[in-house]
């Protein structure tokens, strides 16, 4: 087990390369955590974005990018690539999008989170390797950052390595 | 004695809130209560005097000069928001603690009833939905009956869990049929026991179910689509997760029909949380 845990906040990002730390995004509802995993330079790095588009709000994607996807994937690959990440050999997982039951049309965030993730991905010519997301549970992503395993907790449950 | 019985019979003798600070949650909520009847009862409690002084002294308020005295804080903040800000600071070390029969860690049940309390009165202003004096405090007390639940009765959420993700059922309704009772109502009996204006009892009882009050208390609607937001937003969410079904008819009945409007209400009510968070810390 790693030593340290650098808890990564609601609208937060993180990167890591000391081995001795384990990245973790708590209470992940339709908000998704989207972890980045460069095996050669063991780099780490750790989105926890709330809104799919910074459109709605320019001045904030300024100030908080980790708040919208559109600007929190490209911060996040910045600051791992400051650590010696390189996108194009990591792994990249995404965690949460989950909806309550019987989502009416308005409150649909967490899908719409996920489609404009892909999104994003797809124009950086970037693919998700794993995604655990959907469904009703609230759950916490975990990265440690000296193996690279990553994990996903659900509120009573098991954890499950990915 | 049934299990609802016991549940209400251990959620009524246990000890929540010191008496004296039960005594100024009436005080706060009596209309005819005047700024020095109010002022008076704060400063009977210097712990409360301080944290007052504190709170109207933060970055979030920004007064050029010191606040020094109630007194002073009533005349700059004035009643109302400093009834709010009295009353949070009041329930605080109540909802400070770990909720551990919903696998909440402390200090997650007061960010999640302070940013329901702060969601409903900005989704009030966005929809332009009438409001009402008590939004704030029924949106910091809504969840009033999982504390009790999860930290005095020693609930164990698995079987409420199984039965809520094997039939796909809203996690109020399995409570229900587990326990013989949910949440809300016994927030619900808990608040009209501590004395409070029906009105935050009524919002507290119907947070979940807002449909069957039938629209005649706007300030249930608010909280209801508050609340839906930051358990999405993962605000404070435990065992529960996302076992809840928000009342469309509410949605559309507040104006709520726009994706981009939930979107926005959800990024204010992260923007407000900030503030107010840093006035606790």
């Amino acid at each position: 087990m790693p030593a340290k845990k650098r808890i990564v906040g609601i609208a937060d990002l993180a990167a890591s390369a000391d081995h001795d730390e384990q990245l973790v995004a708590y209470s992940l509802g339709s908000c998704i955590g989207v972890a980045l995993y460069d095996p050669v330079a063991r780099v780490g790095g750790l989105l926890h974005f709330v809104l799919p588009d910074s459109r709605m709000d320019r001045k904030r994607a300024e100030t908080r990018p980790a708040l919208f996807a559109d600007s929190g994937v490209p911060m996040l690959l910045k600051t791992a690539a400051t650590l010696g990440l390189e996108a194009k050999r990591s792994r990249i997982l995404a965690v949460g999008g989950a909806q309550v039951l019987n989502a009416p049309p308005s409150l649909r965030v967490g899908e719409r989170n996920f489609e404009v993730l892909r999104k994003i991905l797809d124009e950086l010519s970037l693919s998700l390797d794993t995604a655990e997301v959907g469904g009703t549970d609230n759950r916490t992503l975990f990265l440690e950052v000296g193996s690279g395993k990553a994990g996903v907790r659900t509120a009573g449950g098991e954890t499950k390595y990915l | 004695m049934n299990r609802r019985e016991a549940i209400l019979a251990t959620s009524a003798s246990a000890r929540y809130l010191p008496p004296s600070r039960l005594e100024l949650l009436r005080i706060l909520h009596d209309p005819d209560a005047s700024a020095g009847t109010l002022t008076r009862a704060i400063e009977r409690d210097p712990t409360l005097t301080a944290s007052v002084l504190r709170l109207a002294n933060s970055a979030c308020f920004g007064f050029p000069r010191s606040v020094a005295s109630v007194a002073d804080a009533v005349w700059r903040l004035g009643t109302r928001n400093l009834r709010q800000l009295v009353l949070a600071t009041v329930v605080s070390p109540m909802q400070k603690q770990a909720v551990k029969g919903y696998d909440m860690p402390p200090g997650d049940m007061l960010k999640h009833s302070l940013a329901v309390a702060v969601g409903a009165e900005q989704l009030g202003s966005l929809l332009k939905a009438p409001g009402c004096n008590h939004l704030f405090t029924a949106g910091i007390l809504h969840d009033i009956g999982k504390i009790a639940l999860g930290t005095f009765v020693e609930l164990d959420a698995r079987p409420i869990l199984e039965l809520a993700t094997c039939e796909e059922l809203p996690f109020v309704e399995a409570e229900r049929r587990v326990l013989g009772i949910d949440h809300a109502e016994l927030g619900a009996f808990l608040a009209d026991k501590w004395n409070l204006p029906d009105e935050i009892v009524e919002i507290v009882r119907w947070h979940h179910e807002p449909e069957k009050l039938g629209g005649r208390n706007p300030a249930v609607d608010l909280v209801h689509v508050s609340d839906a937001l930051c358990i999405l937003g993962g605000i404070g969410i435990g065992t529960d997760g996302l076992r809840y079904r928000p009342s469309e008819e509410v949605c559309h009945r507040l104006g709520l029909t726009e994706a981009a409007t939930e979107q926005q209400a959800l990024s204010m009510i992260l923007l407000g949380l900030e503030d107010l968070e840093g006035a606790f810390c």
